[in-house]
């Protein structure tokens, strides 16, 4: 087995029997997952396999009706602190009325606690994260006068200033140019390289093998988990996708 | 100005302060109809509340017509989640239903009290100074402006409380819950902080004005800032405002205080969409306009650059082939010009250097296709500034 390779790398995120259904139908079914620390890892599925269903539930955002979530080998609940979410850009109101550095400091209100203010350190530390992702010169611009990249960058910035040790992101390459989907990817490898764990629902099969070093398969029930150059291959995209799956390659 | 005067203006103002808060929040939400619905449904809480407490003023009385008003936000959210219908026809389904239990209540065991429908609806805020509250034998001033005093303070003291959380909440729910801010337990917070206020208010303004203060205000401020806290100040003075100049108007006309402050509302409304410096109706329409030459200009450049042949760029042959009428060529040769992007020789267009450097990033924008890149290369040239 796969697993057994990396039994010396302790296990970041722990997934077991996790089953998610909207009425009757089942969107995930009987999940086991283990993803081993430090991984740059792609979950990939056709649409409506539960990728993003997977990703809120671990989080507590969406209530499963059975199984178990461990970070670290501890609740959810216990280590918010560790964990840090990009959702998906159309998730949320870009005409709210707020600045780019302010959504930025959304970030370190997780550290913060209940009624706690942000202040000047946290500042600073959101500023710091424009930077890494280059949106500093934008730091004032209100947030419906970003283009499409320099939004996803806005929402990558702020899971950095979380400074966590898992980052899950919901499909954060979707409507960017290809300047910032390499901006993102680099700094994405950069956490990798740091240590940190990352966990991206990811469209595109063709960047794959070049983009993440393990991938999970997803089709309602889990397929595959593994390292990208173990299991990126015919028998389990077919498993995944269907027979056609070279057709969703394509597109 | 006598002092009953004064105090129907203050406590005007205070409600509209009161309501603006929340208001700016459910506008954020895109939930501001379940403010109406809320103001209209808590008639048989306070029905019920008062034949509890048989005293309109009661604590409780308000408690029980906030709870209500819960009830009224459950009923919708549940009747939404079977996802039969959409949420405005849930909306729709639940609070006329309450409000006509309310009324049945009131006319079969309540006609011979002070609790009529029109009260209700309309309020009366010329007769909020008569209604005195007393301690120990000292007048201390309108109940109403007590009531609703109180919950302007718990409200403000809430406000400064959980901004962060609020703030979070109401712009992104996932990341909310998965820092550990409950946004169930902030949205039904939202929803108490409302009903309240509703209850608490509509005794002195009633229910339509109720909604108006708490919609109209922070939609006026949502035209004029990017900023969550200036919308939040320019809700409560466009709130105060129109209350102050709502009862001089109605003093003027000598009409009902509510409908003026409802109505002068509903005139600052208008005059900022209208005249807002960014979205107002104008602003937009002349923008487009603006942008419009621009991109002429654009076109009218570039077909410049790609045609060095001098028939190509012959005035009149640019007449005829681009196909635009004679004003438009003047405009946009005009701006052109303007800006030193072309010169003439003997009816022969041609670049300058300056329009030969825009022309080729423009092209390098258009390729590249990135959206800040434009407004830059804007400043770079001093395009339309004369």
């Amino acid at each position: 087995m796969i697993d057994n390779k990396n039994k010396a790398t302790p296990i970041a995120v722990k997934v077991d029997d996790l089953t998610v259904a909207y009425n009757y139908k089942p969107v995930l079914w009987d999940i086991d997952l283990e993803i081993p620390e430090g991984v740059l890892m792609a979950i990939v599925g056709p649409n409506g396999a539960g990728k993003s269903t997977l990703i809120k539930s671990i989080l507590g955002i969406l209530k499963p009706i059975a199984g178990s979530v461990s970070i670290y080998g501890k609740p959810y609940d216990k280590q918010r602190k560790l964990v840090a979410y990009v959702p998906q850009k159309g998730s949320v109101d870009w005409d709210f009325p707020t600045t780019a550095l302010d959504v930025v400091m959304m970030g370190t209100y997780g550290n913060l606690g209940w009624i706690k203010r942000p202040g000047q350190k946290q500042k600073k530390e959101a500023l710091e994260a424009l930077e890494k992702v280059g949106m500093l010169p934008f730091k004032n611009r209100q947030i419906s006068q970003l283009s499409g990249g320099q939004q996803q960058r806005i929402f990558l910035a702020r899971a950095l200033v979380q400074n966590a040790s898992i980052y899950f992101m919901d499909e954060p390459f979707q409507g960017v140019d290809a300047t910032t989907e390499i901006a993102i990817i680099n700094i994405l490898k950069a956490l990798r390289k740091a240590g940190k764990t990352v966990i991206v629902v990811h469209h595109d099969l063709q960047t794959v093998p070049e983009y993440f070093d393990w991938v999970t398969f997803l089709n309602v029930k889990k397929i595959a988990t593994g390292p990208v150059k173990d299991i990126f291959n015919d028998d389990y995209l077919t498993k995944t996708y269907g027979i056609n799956y070279k057709v969703s390659l394509q597109k | 100005m006598s002092n009953a005067q004064l105090e129907i203006q203050l406590i005007a103002s205070i409600v509209a302060i009161a309501c603006a808060i929340p208001g700016t929040f459910l506008v954020l939400r895109k939930m501001a109809m379940i403010s109406d619905a809320i103001s209209h449904s808590i008639l048989p809480g306070i029905v019920i509340g008062f034949f509890i407490t048989q005293d309109l003023n009661s604590p409780l009385l308000i408690l029980l017509a906030a709870l209500t008003g819960i009830i009224t936000v459950v009923l919708v959210e549940y009747i939404q989640k079977t996802g039969l219908v959409k949420e405005d026809t849930a909306i729709g389904l639940v609070f006329p239903t309450l409000f006509s239990a309310g009324v049945i209540l009131i006319a079969k065991n309540a006609n011979d009290v002070h609790l009529d429908v029109d009260a209700v609806l309309l309020g009366e805020l010329a007769f909020a100074p008569f209604d005195r509250m007393v301690i120990s034998g000292a007048d201390v001033g309108p109940k109403s402006l007590w009531i609703i005093g109180s919950i302007l303070i718990i409200t403000i003291a809430l406000l400064f409380t959980f901004f962060k959380e609020l703030k979070v909440s109401t712009f992104d729910v996932g990341l909310a819950a998965s820092l550990g801010f409950s946004p169930a337990v902030i949205h039904y917070g939202l929803m108490t902080v409302s009903s309240i206020t509703t209850v608490g208010a509509f005794d002195a303004v009633g229910a339509i004005l109720v909604v108006a203060l708490m919609i109209a205000p922070p939609a006026t401020a949502y035209l004029l800032t990017t900023n969550l806290k200036k919308m939040l100040l320019y809700s409560v003075g466009f709130g105060v405002f129109s209350a102050i100049s709502g009862y001089w108007l109605a003093h003027g006309l000598d009409a009902s205080i509510s409908g003026s402050i409802t109505t002068m509302l509903g005139i600052i409304f208008l005059l900022v969409y209208l005249f807002a410096p960014n979205k107002g109706v104008i602003a937009v329409l002349y923008r487009e306009k603006q942008q419009r030459t621009e991109v002429l200009l654009l076109t009218f450049l570039l077909h410049l650059k790609n045609h060095t042949d001098e028939r190509e760029r012959h005035v009149n042959h640019l007449n005829e082939h681009i196909n635009w009428q004679k004003v438009r060529s003047k405009t946009v040769l005009d701006l052109a010009l303007k800006n030193n992007m072309i010169k003439f020789n003997k009816n022969i267009v041609s670049l300058t250097e300056k329009g030969d450097a825009f022309t080729s990033q423009a092209i390098d924008y258009i390729i590249t296709n990135e959206d800040a890149q434009i407004e830059d290369m804007k400043d770079d040239f001093f395009l339309f500034r004369g």
